[in-house]
């Protein structure tokens, strides 16, 4: 292995000792938990079919279609990016989050699965610019994380679906809803 | 120089010295060099390339044109992140090469990359000092 490379690397292990813990939502392990619960019964959700049912659905909702209800079933986790308003550049703040997703996706555990990217925003604003936003941002994740991070493009897929999927009991407009779900497609292909 | 190459040198003289095989890691986790990019980056990201992505070496890139004006220190870490997470990535895709007479060795008839990885941890005491140094350094030990 390239010397040079290592010794740089191994700088930063060391500079990172004088880094304050910071108070970070999400692990590795917590992530991994939630993506690896992969069950016999594990529905296929085709996602050719979840974009066709949202683009038959624009503004009223896809909770209850057939292809993104099977998609609720799913193993998945719901994380935090941040955008600059109204772009799809990542605030540097979320760049953590998205080394978090790479180390676990590069782990031995999940390494072999496809996971789907799905970008909400809240439902201020006009819905199909918000269809646009959310899947432009989870594009940028998938770029971020395919290129940045070389987890392998056939490993990862990216959708947007605006502000069609609120979290159940929450108002549309809460800022909750401007989320990011990481769902667990099963073994890749 | 001369003086952060024998601090390098004592660290890894040191590693040496650490438990049979395994060492110190001498990468870290993707994680861990986002944080340090934020912490020495993120300022002159939000000033010189606000809206501009991880991706595509478009951040770098960016940064890099603004070298004049950005922080040393963040010049600095950028080049040690990409390095590190270089580094991270050939670790981890050497192992199962590296690691692969040992596998089939101790962990014969296990199935699966997780299980297989899990016996080449427990074997850890069996295994040779290469195999061993790649699980530390993709970070799944």
């Amino acid at each position: 292995m390239n010397t040079r490379l290592l010794s740089r690397g191994l700088a930063l292990a060391l500079l990172l000792g004088a880094v304050p813990a910071s108070a970070q939502q999400m692990s590795e392990q917590q992530l991994v938990g939630s993506l690896r619960n992969v069950t016999q019964a594990a529905p296929a959700v085709d996602v050719g079919v979840l974009v066709q049912e949202l683009e038959a659905n624009a503004g009223k909702g896809v909770a209850d279609l057939p292809a993104w209800h099977a998609l609720a079933q799913l193993p998945q986790f719901t994380l935090d990016v941040e955008f600059e308003n109204d772009s799809v550049g990542i605030e540097p703040e979320s760049y953590r989050t998205l080394g978090v997703i790479a180390d676990a996706l590069h782990g031995p555990l999940l390494r072999d699965y496809k996971f789907l990217i799905v970008g909400h925003t809240n439902a201020t604003g006009d819905a199909r610019h918000n269809l646009k936003l959310s899947s432009e941002r989870a594009d940028a994740i998938l770029q971020a994380l395919t290129t940045t991070f070389s987890v392998p493009g056939s490993h990862l897929i990216a959708i947007g679906v605006g502000q069609e999927l609120p979290l159940e009991g929450t108002d549309p407009k809460a800022a909750a809803n401007r989320r990011v779900q990481l769902v667990n497609l099963g073994i890749a292909q | 120089m001369k003086i952060r190459f024998a601090a390098l040198g004592g660290i890894m003289l040191a590693a040496s010295f650490a438990s049979a095989g395994v060492g110190v890691a001498q990468t870290v986790s993707y994680a861990d060099a986002m944080t340090m990019l934020t912490r020495d980056c993120g300022a002159d990201v939000k000033k010189f390339c606000r809206g501009i992505n991880l991706g595509n070496g478009k951040l770098a890139n960016c940064l890099g044109e603004h070298q004049a004006q950005v922080s040393p220190q963040c010049t600095s870490t950028l080049a040690s992140v990409i390095a590190s997470i270089q580094a991270r990535l050939a670790a981890q895709a050497s192992v199962f090469k590296v690691c692969a007479s040992n596998a089939a060795m101790h962990c014969g008839g296990v199935q699966g990359e997780a299980n297989i990885v899990q016996c080449l941890v427990k074997t850890e005491r069996i295994d040779s000092n290469a195999c061993n140094q790649a699980i530390t350094n993709a970070g799944w030990r």
